[in-house]
């Protein structure tokens, strides 16, 4: 590596001219709530025109901003120079960036550019949040920083810069898989959360007056009351029918728009993951930065022979060191397929955990008791929650209800410790876990950072301990086994922290 | 191999500690159950019940803690035991270690004692602690995790 002096280097390359624009957007959207409250309910006051004043400013501080924003290829790693008043100057050394991901919304695709985060290995927020570069500039940055990080290729001019190298496409996701992904997510129900939360944010009183006052105004309250009870009851469940199919669709429109022409493919050691119809979303999962992949499957995905994949990126969300309960600082899942065949998932890992391969692994089982602690456990919460209410309202009619539940309490025990196990292989472990919703980790043993055995007063009853394994990759899926018979929980854990030779 | 105790120093400090902790409930309901309109020994029981129940669990909760918690070093890397009701044991590869922290409070300081604190690249647990050494173990023992370096961070 040349060793000059990064101080002396001085970034030239600009943003893209419409910059400025996507900056003020990016502003505005700040005030989005505030906005909408002012577009729906009170465009005709006037403080609305003068509130549309404010927007000047930011425009000029969003053009101002462009104006200064200079970035470049330093001898050892991107420089940013940047700053309204207070100049700042970001170095991020070649080898720390972990992934350029870029993200185009529908006015970016117009224009022909992308919003460019830089990711490092730090965690937390993105590095640098670069608004907004043409697509070649773009092309340009990738190929740049990863050739550097190669070993340090001779700096080759802008305009010779290399080719992508090939790419093979491992999924594509059609309509038909979308609209099954849209029937198994349901993230209607998010859409139809999410308004009522504007409501609430632009003023209840006025908006419900506005909106949701006509409809019930019109409603046939006195013909509802008028008809018999059945008609009333087939009237109350068509209209929960109605819902539930109503945020299905819902649900299915927003999978065919979000995840539109999703595309995981291979170059060299890296998966690219594109989507969006709209926003057009483009991630880089570097191989040798995943840490772990999960796989889930839900009660409608077996109703659908699917499964979900996803995986963990070291840096790509930790918790904050100084805040323990900090929430992960980026929600976007990393999907390797947001649906899939069974099949199809296990080729998936294989493409991106080389070293794993699911085949003829020695499954362990939970501890012998397991089933009959889980058994208690559920029984206690059930008599404790269902029968004293029971009781005062049926009498001793109460024991028709209360008892049969038990021996499904009991099947759902089975289940859940039939369907819970580990394995553990020279390089990898895979956890599963749970039987409505199944889920299945596969961690590569070298990316474990550290592994605890924990054990409550009532494992300790039980002779049990839970094992948690922790990488760098924070997820929301927390990869532990309960229920392990306490001698094999420590065995298991001193296995994994005895890393194998590399 | 056995795991090792610390020092036995840190009971003192987590008694101060509790001491002080305990202060504030025993004022929190001593306020209210003397200022209420009830038998003033009726509030002397109550208060005095509290302060018997404190008292206790000083005496008894740092030394339960002191015993469970041990430690061992391992030639991959550390092992830490702690917890009375909740028990959990760390496995921490040297290897992952990525910095580390020695800190002593004013208490600590005055009883001698140290908690070395283990940082990791992990999600979780990125900090691995393990109070009551020693202070000059607890340099030791940090100087020892580190001397390989840990050049295979992620």
């Amino acid at each position: 590596m040349p060793s000059e002096n990064a101080a002396g280097f001085v970034p030239d390359r600009r943003l893209h001219r419409l910059s400025w624009l996507f900056v003020a957007i990016g502003y505005l959207k700040q005030f989005l709530f505030a906005i909408a409250g002012v577009v729906f309910l009170g465009a005709q006051n006037d403080y609305a025109l003068w509130a549309l004043l404010g927007v000047i400013p930011l425009l000029a501080s969003a053009a101002w901003q462009q104006w200064i924003y200079r970035y470049g290829f330093g001898p050892r790693g991107l420089v940013i120079h940047e700053g309204l008043f207070f100049r700042n100057v970001r170095n991020i050394d070649y080898q720390r960036v972990e992934n350029i991901d870029t993200e185009r919304h529908v006015l970016h695709r117009l224009f022909g550019v992308a919003e460019v985060r830089i990711e490092t290995s730090s965690g937390g927020s993105s590095e640098a949040v670069i608004r907004v570069l043409s697509l070649q500039a773009v092309r340009e940055m990738r190929d740049r920083i990863f050739a550097e990080q190669q070993g340090g290729e001779p700096v080759v001019p802008a305009e010779s810069a290399p080719e992508p190298a090939a790419e093979t496409v491992l999924l594509r996701l059609r309509a038909g898989e979308l609209v099954r992904y849209g029937l198994i997510d349901n993230r209607g129900m998010i859409i139809v959360a999410a308004i009522i939360g504007l409501f609430a944010e632009v003023g209840r009183q006025e908006a419900i007056e506005r909106y949701v006052q006509p409809v019930i105004d019109r409603f046939p309250l006195a013909d509802f009351a008028a008809v018999g009870a059945t008609i009333q009851v087939l009237l109350v469940v068509s209209a929960i029918a109605g819902l539930v199919a109503g945020t299905r669709i819902l649900s299915v429109l927003l999978a065919l728009v979000t995840l539109h022409d999703f595309r995981l493919s291979q170059s060299n050691d890296d998966l690219r993951v594109r989507y969006g119809l709209l926003t057009r979303i483009s991630l880089t999962l570097r191989r040798p930065r995943i840490q772990a992949v999960h796989q889930t499957e839900s009660l409608l995905h077996r109703l659908f022979r699917r499964v979900s994949l996803r995986v963990d990126l070291a840096g790509g969300a930790t918790l904050n060191d100084q805040q323990h309960n900090g929430q992960p600082s980026r929600e976007r899942k990393l999907w390797l397929a947001p649906v899939c065949t069974k099949d199809k998932a296990a080729e998936l890992v294989r493409s991106a955990l080389p070293q794993v391969s699911l085949e003829g692994l020695d499954w362990q089982r939970l501890s012998p008791r397991a089933r009959w602690r889980l058994f208690r456990l559920l029984a206690a919460l059930w008599l404790l929650l269902a029968a004293p209410p029971a009781f005062w309202l049926l009498g001793v009619f109460a024991l028709a209800v209360v008892l049969p539940v038990l021996p499904l309490l009991w099947l759902y025990a089975h289940l859940y410790v039939k369907c819970t196990g580990w394995a553990l292989h020279d390089d990898f472990l895979v956890l599963r876990r749970g039987w409505l919703t199944r889920r299945q980790s596969v961690v590569p043993r070298n990316r474990i950072q550290s592994v605890r055995v924990t054990e409550s007063p009532f494992d300790r009853r039980y002779r049990m301990a839970g094992l948690d394994v922790d990488t760098a990759g924070a997820s929301t899926a927390r990869m532990r086994i309960p229920f392990l018979d306490h001698d094999t929980a420590r065995s298991l854990a001193a296995a994994l922290y005895a890393l194998p030779a590399r | 191999m056995t795991a090792k105790p610390v020092d036995r120093g840190i009971v003192s400090v987590w008694r101060w500690n509790a001491m002080l902790g305990g202060f504030v409930p025993l004022v929190a309901a001593g306020v209210p159950l003397f200022t209420a309109r009830i038998p003033l020994a009726a509030a002397v029981i109550a208060e005095a019940t509290l302060l018997a129940a404190i008292l206790a669990w000083i005496a008894w909760y740092p030394a339960a803690r002191y015993r469970h918690l041990a430690w061992r070093l391992e030639p991959g890397g550390i092992f830490i035991r702690d917890g009375v009701f909740f028990r959990h044991e760390s496995f921490v590869a040297r290897t992952r270690i990525q910095h580390t922290d020695v800190s002593q409070g004013p208490l600590q300081r005055h009883y001698g004692v140290a908690e070395l604190k283990l940082y990791t690249a992990g999600s979780r647990f990125t900090k691995i602690e393990l109070p009551g050494l020693a202070h000059g173990d607890a340099l030791a023992l940090r100087d020892e995790l580190q001397r390989e370096g840990s050049d295979d961070a992620v």
